[in-house]
Order: structure tokens, then C-alpha cells, then sequence
């Protein structure tokens, strides 16, 4: 099921490398409430998430002809370039310097064929839940809101009253144990 | 929060590898990061597998249907301005251009698509075989009516009575019968009716509940109902 629809999202993006505008606006009708949600989540303003979800889709028809060779799965590839682009614009919006997620994961060729990654994915995509709830409230609660909700380091250091390097420290523990736990 | 320990050199480059993909790291740092990724192809998958672990928490977001103006604005911006051939070309494509304002112009394709949706006349839809569905909603003290109609996957929303508040709108949620968390489809009109097309996993059936909530103006901020239920009825078969 999860592969069927893996296979149905990549076949549309391979089209859409060709230039098929109905692969295209099949993309969007099967993506864009999954993909709008994103930017919400990020931006919380309805009129720029639907700005930022243009900028997306506009993105999808120009780069997807790099997508077969980025070795990431169909969802992450549109999900990364949604919630990047909501993050340059949140952070345009804040005029702090520009800390620009990469985009260079997105178009990097990685010579590395795709399946057992998608494999592995589906089984880390199931244990996130669980793996989660087993950090602390508050380091849990961080992850979330870092890719959830753009917040930086320093977003968090202000938030806990504590210095940035203390924060950073305990959301790479964080990061590490929710791998260790994902991959186990 | 405990006090940095020292991390392993493999730790360190899977905690650098989350940063860079979360965009936590900033100037010369960030630089580096990069430049490394386009230099060590164990570290840039490293940022892949990490991108694809964290998209996991995107993927639990509920989704939130964007207005139908903003797959016409895409269009526009890539230069598709006629109907792919696929399209039916009753579409509402020719109403939406051309130098009818944005607003008016929503209300106007939606009167306009009122008409063309009379019966033998219907734009057919990928799934025309799809019964049509109806939900018709009613506010409790009865001054607010709204009815949604299901027709294949596109939906029209008819504001028959009564009006959002002041700097406000009432937001259109898809309820499915299995407890998950709504879904919002769009937002009613100020006035008359708008069309608006079904998200890919969302599919009519028995059991569907439609629900009207009151939000701020431009719907939810953050796309989970925050107002009161309105008005709510189940999406019957006609």
C-alpha cells in the first residue's frame, strides 16, 4: 500500500520531468493538502502559507527532473522542499540572517538507488511516535518545533532561559537517541 | 538538559548531519556543512537519512486543502494558461482570468459554475462514476445555513443564510467516522457559492460528518479547529 503509492507518486514526478501538465496537477491534488499543512505549521498565517505552497509547486515542475537521482523518497523530497521554502520565508519575515535549511540534500545526486531506503523509511516513519514519547516532554516538544515550526537555537535558548550552547547540546543528545531508537 | 558530554566523532557527524537538514546551523558552520555534503557522499546521506526520519513528524500533520485559487495561481505562474486537454472544457478555467478582480472574480466563477453544474452539463471529473453526496448545515439558533454538495470529487459550498462575524470566517472541516483529527476543505464564502476539489485521500462516504467552525479571518492558523462548532451534519448519499 505504502509501496503502490510510493511507486504512484514517483511515476508523476518522472512524468512531470517530461513536462506533463496532468501528472502535474495530479501531483498537486494528491500532495498539496499534506504539503499546505506544512507551511502552516511553520508560517501560521493562511494568506503566506498559500503564498509559500505556490513558490512549492513552482519549484516541484522546475526541479523535478533532479528528482530521480536525489535518492530521497517521493514524500521527503516535496516535504523538504515545502518546509524549506516556509522557513526561508519565516525567516525572511523575522530579518535575522539568513540560516537557509539546504536545499543542496534536495538536488544532490546520491548514486544510490532508492527501495531499500523507502523500506527503511516506512519502519522509521512507525517508530517516530513511540520513539518520541520516550524522550522527555521538553526535548520531544523541541525536535517537534524545530522542524515542525522552523524555531532556531537561539528561539529555544530564549524559550528555556537557558545559554545556546546548553540547548544545543541537549537537542544533538536528543536528535541522537530518537536516531538510536528509530533505527534500532 | 544535562551538560554537553563529549560526543563520539560518528555522534558528532550524525548531530551535524541533523543540523544541517533541520537548518540549524548558521554561517561559517553552515558553509562547511555543506561544502562537506557535496565532498563526502557517507555524510550527505547521513543529511538524506535524516531528512527522510524527520519528514515522518510532516507526515502525521493533518492536511489542510488549500483554496482552489491557489492551483489557479500556480498555473498562471508557470504559463499553463489553457486547459490541459484532459480538462474538461466547460472548466472554469476562462472565468477565472483575465481582468475580473480576484475577489469578485472567486464569486462570479462560483455563480458561473452554479450553472454550468446543471445536470447533462456537469464538468466530468476523473471519478464521475462517484455518486453525489449533501450535507446540509444549519446553525442551532437556525440563522445560518450552508449546504455542501458532492459532486464526484468537487465540492460546492452555497452560503444560503447568515454570515461569518466581523473579521471572521467559518471553516469547513471533513470529519471522518474513524475519530481522526478534521480535516479543513476550505472556507465558506462571504456570499453565494464556491466550488472548491476534494483532496486525493479524502473519499465520500457514509459516515462523513461536515462541520462549520468560526475562525479568525483567513481560516485557522494553524490549520486544527480553534473556534466553536457552528454548525455540523453528516454527508448523506442523494
Amino acid at each position: 500500500m505504502q509501496d503502490a503509492r510510493r511507486l504512484e507518486l514517483e511515476e508523476m514526478i518522472a512524468r512531470i520531468a517530461l513536462g506533463d501538465r496532468d501528472s502535474f496537477e495530479a501531483l498537486y491534488d494528491a500532495t498539496s493538502a499534506k504539503l499546505h499543512a506544512v507551511c502552516l505549521s511553520v508560517l501560521k498565517d493562511r494568506p503566506e502559507a498559500e503564498e509559500t505552497l505556490q513558490e512549492v509547486y513552482i519549484k516541484i515542475w522546475q526541479n523535478a527532473t533532479r528528482y530521480a537521482s536525489n535518492g530521497l523518497s517521493p514524500m521527503t523530497w516535496l516535504i523538504t522542499i515545502a518546509r524549506n521554502r516556509a522557513i526561508d520565508r519565516l525567516r525572511a519575515r523575522s530579518s535575522r540572517p539568513a540560516t537557509a535549511p539546504t536545499d543542496a540534500a534536495a538536488v544532490l545526486p546520491s548514486g544510490e538507488p532508492s527501495p531499500e531506503a523507502a523500506t527503511i523509511r516506512a519502519q522509521e516513519w512507525e517508530m517516530l511516535d513511540e520513539c518520541l514519547a520516550q524522550l522527555a516532554d521538553q526535548q520531544a516538544g523541541a525536535v517537534r518545533a524545530v522542524y515542525l515550526e522552523g524555531v532556531t537555537y537561539a528561539d529555544l535558548a530564549e524559550r528555556e532561559g537557558k545559554p545556546v550552547n546548553t540547548v544545543r547540546s541537549w537537542l544533538r543528545r536528543s536528535l541522537l537517541r530518537l536516531k538510536d531508537c528509530v533505527t534500532r | 538538559m544535562t551538560e554537553d558530554t563529549t560526543l563520539t566523532p560518528d555522534e558528532h557527524d550524525s548531530a551535524l548531519a541533523a543540523e544541517l537538514a533541520l537548518g540549524l546551523l548558521e554561517g561559517p558552520e553552515a558553509e562547511a556543512a555543506t561544502t562537506r555534503m557535496t565532498e563526502d557522499a557517507g555524510f550527505a546521506q547521513q543529511v538524506r537519512d535524516w531528512q527522510e526520519r524527520l519528514a515522518g513528524l510532516a507526515m502525521q500533520l493533518t492536511p489542510v486543502m488549500a483554496p482552489a485559487r491557489a492551483k489557479q495561481g500556480i498555473r498562471e505562474r508557470l504559463g499553463f494558461g489553457m486547459a490541459p486537454l484532459a480538462e474538461d472544457p466547460t472548466e472554469t478555467r476562462p472565468w477565472w482570468r483575465g481582468p475580473i478582480g480576484a475577489l469578485a472574480g472567486l464569486v462570479a466563477v462560483a455563480a458561473v459554475a452554479a450553472f454550468l453544474w446543471l445536470p447533462g452539463n456537469a464538468p466530468i471529473t476523473p471519478t464521475g462514476a462517484q455518486p453525489d453526496y449533501q450535507a446540509q448545515l444549519q446553525s442551532e439558533a437556525g440563522d445560518l445555513r450552508v449546504a455542501a454538495r458532492l459532486d464526484g470529487r468537487e465540492m460546492e459550498i452555497d452560503l444560503q443564510d447568515g454570515a461569518a462575524g466581523e473579521g471572521r470566517d467559518l471553516e469547513i472541516w471533513w470529519i471522518k467516522p474513524d475519530g481522526s483529527a478534521p480535516i479543513s476543505i476550505g472556507l465558506v464564502p462571504r456570499s453565494g457559492n464556491a466550488r472548491m476539489e476534494l483532496p486525493a485521500d479524502l473519499d465520500p462516504t457514509e459516515g462523513i460528518k461536515i462541520a462549520l467552525t468560526d475562525e479568525p479571518a483567513g481560516g485557522s492558523p494553524t490549520g486544527q479547529a480553534t473556534g466553536p462548532i457552528v454548525a455540523v451534519a453528516d454527508l448523506t448519499r442523494l
